[in-house]
């Protein structure tokens, strides 16, 4: 077989074969949101008061008020509507439902705990005042008998969402955070598979044919390659702005495609001339097959390695260049992705919220680590010259 | 010599024209001028735009126009009054003294990373130097930028209770203005940079570690630092010297994201201020001159190239 000595010596690194297994996870993964395992409804939910912290950690007594008052106005604002009772039924926060009683019974305990909120003097600081803070325990207490208590299935299911907190929207950051692996895969598959396979065709060709396919490739490539990377990814995001297409994912494919195909086709081509000197396509040259079936046939097979290293190299870069992107703007717009969740993060850092960027960040961590790995490993197993 | 220097100058005009055609073709898929005004602006408004713009003349004469000169003295659109040359000659110093000191920092710690673990090669400080920076490499970009910014300006002001570096901001009248304003973009800067240079280094001093001529030194009995430093450094310099080149052109484009986070009104915040807001002489004017730098930094590296190692120039 072409791959089993590589796959051999592949499988020797214990780090190489812990990063393609990571690798098979957050496929997986991908796979299971693809199917409907996290829907991009649950990842807009509102699941609970904005800026949660991760794994109930404990907040400042000035912020506990605020997300009471939050949860509060919920009730009062579809108390207010004339339909009460379908009003309340609208009250969602994750898997909470509004407390199963007559809504006369929910006015009551609305008011009550209302009580408390009115001797909690909104003008004062609760963080300094420590004499306080069992009455926000009161109203605290208060404000959780609106609710139904959670139970079983959905007491789990809660605890899951607000894991890692939530963003500035109240919307769950683990979950979030998972469903961008979707949009990470999604780019990064399309936009790696799509430029090795171009890539390919053109430097194999180039440096098949010589002559003036290889003068056109180089000068193509030339070309697109002597603007920098960054500020052509963003030229070509501008040519989509104010079309129909801007929202969704196709500016940011065209733009990683029109770039990325460069790399592999340098690559394979500097390949393809050293085969092509090789015995047996010569051998095979004189038994007269065709060109361009010697070139699939032949030449492109041996290439593969070097396919699959690009590849990964390339789908590490897209990932990578997605967050760069929307980060500065020219990116992904309306899905949750990594960057948008990092770039969304600037304000809160600031005010000392870490759970957003933290979160974002080590799950775009843990997937670009393997891939490196895998990637280094590849080329140790796959290219001879490779310096490990 | 001279034959191999001219002919790279001739391979790179077709290069030259493709890619502002490139450019131009780009920026025109989609009308700049709606784009701009909005689907509610009138014809006359089009019009005069379109002919402030010099869209109303045909593609060649405007490619011509690209080509000779940049079409630098538009003017810009956001910038009441001032032209695209204006705009340029402006943005390059803070953009040079950002990137300017991180490339020279840059190189000389991650040179110095990757002699320490090539040295070392397969021993504990060579794997933990080279898994730091594989660790490094793989968290994003934006992430160093936003927290480098929080801890080293937000919170570091906070701990010694005076500002030592701005948050944001670029003001040359101030005292120690470089200091307080780039020190810190550059820090950011270099320490992610590192990673990938370091690795690179690495990889070009071992190889040359390993050649037989470093062997042979060995057994004729040279010294190990003059086997380093004469047999395995100097080789490795000229792959050292063409990557530090090669990154020339992207010292003024590559800050893109240092810039526009600290606010830094460099080449790179300014195309991208441009970019969002559809200010497309800016746009056009600036992708033009990054390509020719481009350009002029390639066709140097190729001949500093052919200089050091006269195999180049056969092929």
């Amino acid at each position: 077989m072409l791959f089993s000595r590589a796959v051999r010596k592949f499988r020797k690194s214990r780090l190489a074969v812990i990063s393609a297994i990571g690798i098979l996870a957050y496929l997986a993964i991908g796979i299971g949101i693809f199917l409907g395992l996290v829907t991009r409804e649950d990842a807009f939910e509102c699941v609970g008061p904005n800026h949660v912290p991760g794994f109930g950690a404990a907040q400042k007594p000035e912020k506990r008020f605020d997300d009471v008052d939050f949860e509060l106005g919920l009730f009062e604002r579809a108390l207010k509507r004339g339909d009460k009772e379908e009003a309340l039924a609208e009250i969602r926060l994750g898997r909470r439902r509004v407390a199963d009683v007559p809504v006369e019974e929910l006015e009551k305990r609305l008011d009550a705990a209302f009580e408390i909120f009115d001797e909690l003097d909104v003008s004062r600081d609760l963080n300094r005042e420590p004499q306080l803070w069992p009455k926000l325990g009161e109203l605290e207490a208060a404000a959780a008998r609106l609710w139904q208590p959670l139970e079983g299935r959905d007491a789990f299911s809660q605890r899951v969402k607000l894991a890692f907190g939530t963003d500035r929207q109240g919307r769950s950051i683990l979950l979030r955070s998972v469903y961008a692996v979707k949009i990470a895969l999604q780019i990064g598959i399309i936009v790696g598979v799509a430029s090795v396979i171009v890539g390919t065709l053109l430097g194999a060709a180039a440096a098949y044919y010589g002559g003036w396919v290889d003068h056109l490739v180089q000068w193509l490539y030339s070309t697109l390659s002597s603007v920098p990377y960054l500020v052509l990814l963003s030229v070509l995001v501008f040519m989509f702005q104010g079309s129909a297409v801007e929202q969704s994912l196709v500016p940011l494919y065209a733009a990683f495609g029109l770039t990325f195909w460069i790399g592999p086709c340098r690559v394979v081509r500097g390949e393809v001339l050293r085969i092509k000197q090789l015995d047996y396509v010569q051998a095979a040259t004189a038994l007269g097959q065709r060109r361009s079936l010697i070139l699939l046939k032949h030449v492109i097979p041996n290439v593969s390695h070097v396919m699959l290293v690009q590849f990964s190299l390339l789908f590490i870069s897209a990932i990578k260049a997605e967050v760069v992107l929307t980060f500065l703007g020219l990116g992904v717009k309306d899905e949750p992705s990594w960057g948008i969740m990092i770039s969304q993060a600037k304000q809160e850092v600031v005010n000392g919220f870490f759970w957003q960027i933290g979160a974002a960040t080590a799950v775009m961590f843990l997937l670009v680590l393997a891939f490196n790995i895998f990637t280094d490993a590849l080329q140790d197993a796959l290219d001879p010259k490779h310096i490990a | 010599m001279w034959q191999y220097v001219v002919r790279k100058l001739l391979w790179n005009i077709p290069v030259y024209l493709g890619i502002l055609l490139v450019v131009m073709v780009a920026l025109r898929v989609n009308d700049p001028v709606w784009a701009r005004l909005g689907k509610n602006a009138t014809q006359e408004q089009y019009e005069q735009t379109k002919e402030d713009l010099g869209l109303h003349e045909s593609f060649l004469r405007q490619y011509g126009r690209l080509l000779n000169g940049f079409d630098l003295d538009r003017y810009s659109w956001d910038k009441h009054g001032r032209t695209v040359r204006q705009e340029l000659s402006q943005a390059v110093w803070p953009s040079l003294a950002i990137a300017g000191p991180a490339l020279v920092l840059t190189t000389l710690v991650a040179l110095l990373t990757a002699l320490l673990a090539a040295f070392r090669r397969g021993r504990p400080l060579d794997r933990w130097l080279m898994a730091g920076a594989v660790v490094g490499m793989s968290i994003s970009y934006v992430v160093y930028v936003i927290l480098g910014q929080y801890f080293g300006a937000y919170k570091l002001n906070e701990w010694v209770g005076r500002e030592i570096f701005a948050i944001q901001g670029y003001d040359r009248s101030q005292p120690l203005w470089w200091v307080q304003y780039c020190l810190l973009p550059v820090l950011i800067n270099a320490a992610l940079a590192v990673g990938y240079d370091a690795r690179f280094y690495r990889a070009v001093i071992v190889e040359e570690s390993t050649r037989d001529h470093v062997r042979t030194a060995r057994a004729k009995g040279l010294s190990e630092r003059r086997v380093w430093l004469k047999h395995v450094l100097r080789n490795a310099m000229i792959s050292v010297i063409t990557h530090v080149m090669i990154t020339l052109p992207f010292l003024v484009a590559g800050q893109i994201v240092i810039e526009v986070y600290f606010g830094i009104p460099g080449m790179g915040s300014t195309l991208i201020t441009a970019i969002l807001g559809k200010d497309f002489p800016i746009v056009q004017g600036f992708t033009a001159v990054f390509a020719a730098l481009f350009i002029v930094t390639n066709i140097a590296t190729d001949v500093l190239y052919a200089v050091v190692d006269p195999r180049v120039r056969l092929q």
